[in-house]
């Protein structure tokens, strides 16, 4: 392979990626990028001059529309966009500092929750001290006067789980990585002109019944799609969180991520999927690369110096050595050595240590394999390296010269660029683009010229390319509540990005696909521009022309915009539980398009009279919630759970030798719904009829969230959950794995212990549910129906040492900090 | 409300605690307006907005601050957009800036003005060079703090469009310019400064060498211009001199430089530059230093002992470089066993590489090696290099796909390739039996030779 026999001068420092900010020679201009050094032999600047460096200048992909259209319908699913920062964010001020900083608003949501919980949070130790003690009508006053009776350890509890939720839900606002690379790829087809996409569909993307289409594209010669027949699907167990596709060796392979499968596939000609493999990953996956055949799991073994649940491993030239980046660095590892450090022959090692200290971070790295067909690998050793910091730089990095990068650019987006791809060149000659998707929706599109032994670099300023949200005006006028459900729609975030570029011969035509948070497929074509000659000549006032609606667009977007309206909005997020008959009722008559409430239900509603049997007669009966997985025994957290339940007596009942009675799990089951639409502080904004979303930034909400079903439905295991906001839920979880709702264990409910410990040796309290929730409904088809209760119970008390911590008990429970940690 | 609070208080002061580790904001000297998530260092600049407004209580900035700061993201947006004259206008205004009451702000603001002004101008349809000109002259000079800066990429302006008088008048400007007492970046700018300089200089010197090669030594002017060459490379080392003692990437300094030395005869000095450049630990390994010193000592004829200990650290550093063929060449010649031990390891180093897999050379020089090496009976040498890599070297090499597409596109290839596979693979590899198979006019004899050697060699079995 050829190396550039004469790099470009550069300052070498030890510290982020070998290269020091003093001076900053790059000074992030691209024109700085594009400037080259004369030859050793002068008489070349003159041809130079006139030459080869102004050949780029004029590049641009010159879109077709104003903004990406919609490919495909959208989806049947409601969608939210979820929790935003404003919901976290304290509302205070800090007047003495000169600086704005970020608080969470803990103390709000806690005081809403006694607020609006009162008997949640205090009942117990009023029912401890039984008659004694009188709550009723006092309540409310009672929720602010009572911090002191409360008691220590209510408040300790509640607050760290509190604190343990909010600091995982900050963090997964700031950056959500679990989409790194992509969750949309484009499988060619046997002409370069058809081809298929593939990616998780489903409306809300936590779906079990999700699984990757392959939607058979066909490209006009204009680059418009060709939507080809339905999709065909693939069932999956849990979310798709990446897709990749290579071409090796003449056959197209696909590789698919979810949290805790790998699985690949190969494509066959005919656009017909056939499973290789599949992996399963206790840890989490967090990254695929596809070559070869082989599905790269992170290994354990690999020490780092800081806790970093986010890695990423990508091959290199070399297939047995491979490149593993986290948050701090990137190691080039040698496989054959068992993953340690290659001590022989070999590539060395980059170890970037000093970046810790750095506030620049990595997220993401990446061999840049352009994506053309041709059956040779791309020889170039190029990584992409892109961080986020005060610089949000992107750099270019050879393998063989690992520690001064070939090319770093500030590419300025505002959301984190997770992901990239690089594509081949349009027309022989050309530079290739490399697109950048920013969380936020956001594309940048740069050029890059240098192949083989010249380095690579920057040609010509770099574009950014339109965002969904262009689209809007595209749109017709809404009222404002649906207008306002667009913007959302169109503001989810990109969690796919896929492009093909049609070899043509006049004018090359590259397709963008986009996959969005909500689940829609976006697709915008560019033309390359012809160049507007070099600087000096009189050109055009404006290179850049402005793209318009056409009739077909707008029209494209009114149908898509018709389908999305009659799509069911989202169940508000959270809603301050009322007693008002009033709200249930707007409720069940809004429900009454899908005909599924009885009309005795809603007549008895609207009387306000006591619900009858008769009334109900047609509602499916609801299958009895789980039953909790017993505890330990601990004689404190029985009778405190007892207390809980108002059965204080029938406890010591209990205790004095007489057995208690089966019936009370739905009753448990209602306190449950009570306790887990808690910790909000959406209260006030949402009307439970009322399905307008309030403002949301980026937030990629593809966690786990309530499911949206038919009352037929309501046999998940999620039932007790229904209508929490997902982001609450695993506070929920967490508190209720707290309280030692435990019972003298039933005979059957049993969790096979294999079971039980894989999900308890999941890392993360989050992941583990998410598995959990991912596997559930299969077991529920198998013959021991019953267990599964059980073990969802058991998955929510996450750690055995949790189990153990009795409520109230007023010590510190040890527990793990809230990171994902290997 | 007290008591509320005073019951909250232990956990309200861990919040407290936890707001403060979770996010910082950079130090205040920094005072740049972003946030970040202590733990993973992120900073979201959509996220500043959010707390200010949070901070302010919905307050807004001062006006000039609003306009100013929207101003710059039309700007940028324009710039994205390609829209040049656009992008002007708004720069135009976007001067007031330097007008801010805000000290920091206007300290930073000629830095700002000058990546933007400079990105329009390089890229505006309708600007010169004497218009870039005027805007680098004029921004020097506003905010001393950018002066060395602007004036190196001034002059690397001119150098790209070929001016390289103009390039060296503004270096040697600059070169002299002095703020303050002189901080560490000023003296590795001002060095930077010099190197370039210096390459002009070496420009200079290789102009007036390929005149004085076309002159006569008996001509009354080859004196002046040899005079005048002396001079040219006496300024060139100083100047290139100080820069290639600090750590970086500097080829094409060194580069000229040594060029220079040489010429003079200075063995001994290019020698001691190319010898720093490659083994300083303080440098970055730059597998160019490598290259360069064993070019220089193949043109000096060094022994090859001598050449083969400098591509051993090559190898090291890139197993993939074409020079490996000739490390290889080099190493057969050689009559020591280690040596020929790792020049087949050298060839089998080649083409792990992705890049390396059609290069016809490396796999004729492998299967001349494995022949010449089993013929010397050293089997376990071969059985060393092929046990890491029998698990994976017949998909990625010898995969069917490969045999018919090797085949199709260069099938001398294909043999060479056939050759190895059944030596390594036994008679019974598909990459071998579908070459066998092929019936070729042009090929026959050398598929009949193939099938021989493979008899002979293979060290499937070695009995057959």
């Amino acid at each position: 392979m050829d190396f550039p026999g004469s790099l470009r001068p550069t300052l070498f420092r030890t510290g982020l990626l070998g290269l020091s900010n003093v001076p900053d020679m790059s000074f992030m201009c691209s024109w700085r990028d594009a400037l080259t050094l004369p030859e050793s032999l002068p008489q070349n600047s003159e041809v130079r001059m006139n030459g080869a460096p102004h050949m780029a200048k004029g590049l641009l992909w010159e879109p077709e529309t104003p903004g990406p259209l919609p490919l495909l319908p959208p989806g049947p699913d409601p969608w939210h966009p979820g929790l935003t920062a404003q919901d976290l964010l304290f509302r205070g001020g800090h007047p003495f500092r000169r600086q704005p900083r970020v608080v969470l608003d803990v103390t709000e949501q806690l005081s809403r929750f006694l607020w609006d919980h009162g008997d949640i949070a205090f009942a117990p130790l009023g029912k401890l001290m039984l008659e004694n003690f009188k709550l009723e009508g006092a309540r409310r006053r009672f929720s602010i006067l009572g911090g002191p009776i409360l008691g220590k350890s209510v408040a300790n509890l509640l607050g760290e789980l509190l604190y343990e939720e909010l600091v995982m839900r900050w963090q997964q606002l700031l950056l959500d990585d679990a989409f790194t690379g992509g969750a949309l790829a484009w499988v060619p087809g046997r002409t370069p002109r058809v081809g298929q996409l593939v990616y998780p569909a489903g409306g809300t993307l936590d779906k079990l019944s999700r699984g990757p289409d392959f939607q058979e594209v066909s490209l006009t010669p204009a680059g418009d799609p060709w939507v080809l027949g339905d999709p065909g699907h693939i069932r999956l167990r849990g979310p798709v969180r990446q897709v990749v596709t290579r071409t090796v060796q003449g056959e197209s392979l696909l590789a698919v991520r979810s949290d805790y499968h790998c699985a690949l596939w190969k494509v066959s000609k005919q656009g017909r999927p056939a499973p290789l493999q599949v992996l399963q990953v206790e840890k989490g996956a967090t990254g695929i690369s596809l070559r070869l055949r082989r599905v790269y799991k992170d290994p354990e073994t690999l020490v780092f110096r800081d806790p970093s649940p986010w890695r990423w491993a990508d091959f290199t030239a070399h297939p047995r050595v491979l490149t593993v980046g986290d948050r701090t660095g990137v190691k080039i590892i040698d496989t054959q050595v068992k993953l340690e450090r290659r001590s022989g022959p070999g590539m060395e090692c980059c170890d970037h240590s000093e970046v810790c200290s750095h506030p620049e971070r990595q997220i993401g790295t990446q061999r840049l394999v352009s994506s053309d067909t041709s059956p040779t690998p791309q020889s170039r050793p190029l990584h992409l390296a892109s961080s986020s910091g005060p610089q949000f730089s992107l750099y270019l990095v050879d393998e063989r010269l690992p520690l001064v990068p070939m090319l770093k650019w500030n590419h300025g987006l505002p959301s984190a660029p997770l992901l990239a791809r690089l594509l081949p060149p349009p027309c022989p000659g050309c530079p290739r683009p490399l697109l950048l998707g920013g969380q936020g929706g956001q594309l940048q599109l740069l050029h890059i010229t240098g192949e083989e032994a010249s380095t690579p670099r920057l040609a010509g300023p770099p574009q950014s390319l339109p965002s969904r949200s262009d689209s809007l005006s595209a749109f017709p006028l809404l009222e404002p509540k649906s207008q306002w459900r667009l913007q959302e729609r169109l503001k989810a975030p990109t969690i796919g990005l896929a492009a093909a570029i049609q070899p043509c011969a006049s004018k090359p035509v590259l397709s963008l696909f986009q996959l969005s948070a909500a689940g829609d497929v976006f697709h915008q074509c560019l033309h390359l521009q012809a160049d507007p000659g070099p600087p000096g000549d009189p050109g055009p006032d404006s290179c850049a022309p402005t793209a318009s609606w056409t009739p077909q667009a707008t029209a494209c977007c009114s149908r898509w915009l018709k389908a999305l309206l009659e799509v069911p909005p989202a169940p508000p997020v959270w809603a301050a539980p009322t007693f008002s008959h009033r709200h249930l009722l707007a409720c069940v008559e809004q429900r009454k398009v899908e005909g599924k409430v009885p009309e005795g239900l809603r007549a008895a509603m609207a009387q306000g009279r006591l619900l009858q049997q008769r009334d109900l007669v047609s509602l499916p009966t609801a299958e009895p919630p789980p039953a909790p997985e017993p505890g330990p025994e601990d004689e404190l957290s029985e009778r405190l759970e007892a207390a809980w339940e108002g059965r204080a007596a029938a406890w010591w009942e209990r205790q004095q030798g007489r057995s208690s009675g089966p019936g009370k799990q739905p009753k448990r089951h209602k306190r449950r719904t009570q306790l887990s639409s808690t910790f909000s502080s959406l209260s006030g904004r949402l009307e439970l009829s009322d399905a307008t979303s309030p403002p949301h930034s980026p937030d990629s909400e593809a966690r786990p969230r309530p499911p949206v079903t038919p009352p037929s439905q309501e046999l998940t295991q999620e039932h007790w959950a229904q209508g929490v906001p997902s982001e609450r839920q695993q506070t929920l979880r967490d508190y209720m794995a707290k309280l030692p709702l435990r019972e003298d264990a039933p005979g059957g409910a049993s969790v096979p212990p294999s079971q039980t410990s894989s999900l308890r040796a999941t890392p993360s309290r989050q992941r583990t549910l998410r598995d959990c929730a991912a596997k559930l409904p299969l077991q529920r088809d198998t013959p021991e129906g019953a267990s599964v209760p059980s073990s969802q119970t058991s998955s929510l008390r996450a750690t055995p040492s949790r189990q153990q911590t009795p409520i109230l008990s007023g010590s510190q429970p040890h527990r793990k900090k809230p990171r994902m940690g290997f | 409300m007290l008591q509320k609070s005073s019951g909250f208080r232990q956990f309200g002061i861990g919040m407290s605690d936890f707001s403060e580790e979770l996010i910082k904001s950079v130090t205040e000297d920094d005072r740049r307006e972003t946030c970040e998530l202590s733990g993973t260092g992120m900073q979201l600049p959509w996220l500043q907005k959010h707390i200010e407004t949070v901070d302010t209580g919905g307050k807004k900035e001062k006006d000039f601050a609003q306009t100013t700061s929207a101003c710059l993201s039309f700007i940028q947006e324009a710039l994205l957009k390609h829209q040049w004259q656009q992008a002007a206008e708004y720069m135009h205004s976007y001067l007031q800036i330097l007008e801010d009451s805000d000290s920091y702000k206007r300290q930073a603001a000629p830095e700002i003005i000058w990546k933007l002004g400079s990105e329009i101008l390089y890229y505006h349809p309708k600007s010169n060079v004497e218009m870039f000109n005027t805007f680098a002259d004029r921004m020097k000079n506003i905010g001393v703090m950018n002066y060395l800066k602007i004036s190196l990429q001034h002059a690397l302006y001119l150098l790209h469009h070929g001016m390289l008088e103009d390039a060296n008048r503004n270096l040697s400007q600059a070169e002299t310019w002095r703020y303050g007492e002189k901080s560490s970046s000023q003296e590795v700018l001002i060095n930077l400064i010099q190197a370039y300089k210096g390459l002009l200089q070496y420009y200079a010197w290789s102009k007036k060498k390929r005149e004085l090669s076309q002159l006569d030594k008996d001509d009354y002017a080859y004196n002046t211009a040899s005079q005048s060459m002396r001079d040219h490379s006496w300024k060139t080392s100083v100047n290139l001199g100080a820069l290639i003692q600090i750590p970086g990437v500097w080829d094409p300094f060194v580069k000229s430089y040594v060029e220079m030395l040489e010429f003079y005869g200075d063995q001994d000095g290019a020698r001691e530059v190319l010898t720093n450049y490659a083994y300083d630990e303080k440098f970055p390994s730059n597998p160019n230093a490598h290259i360069y010193l064993y070019n220089f000592l193949k043109r000096e004829k060094a022994p090859r002992e001598k050449l083969i200990s400098v591509l051993k650290i090559l190898y090291q550093i890139v197993p993939s470089h074409k020079l490996m063929l000739e490390f290889h060449r080099l190493l057969r010649k050689s009559e020591k066993e280690e040596h020929l031990k790792l020049g087949l390891e050298v060839l089998f180093g080649v083409l792990d590489f992705a890049g390396c897999t059609k290069n016809i050379t490396a796999w004729k020089y492998l299967a001349k090696c494995l022949r010449q090496t089993l013929m010397g009976s050293h089997l376990a040498w071969v059985q060393e290099e092929w046990n890491s890599r029998k698990n994976w070297w017949p998909g990625f090499h010898f995969s069917y796909f490969w045999a018919k597409s090797d085949w199709k596109e260069d099938k001398t290839l294909a043999c060479e390739k056939a050759l190895v596979a059944g030596i390594l693979l036994g008679k019974g590899c598909r990459y071998f039996r579908y070459i066998s198979k092929q019936d070729h006019q042009v090929s026959r004899k050398k598929i009949k030779r193939m099938k021989k050697l493979v008899k002979k060699y293979s060290i499937v079995n070695p009995g057959l």
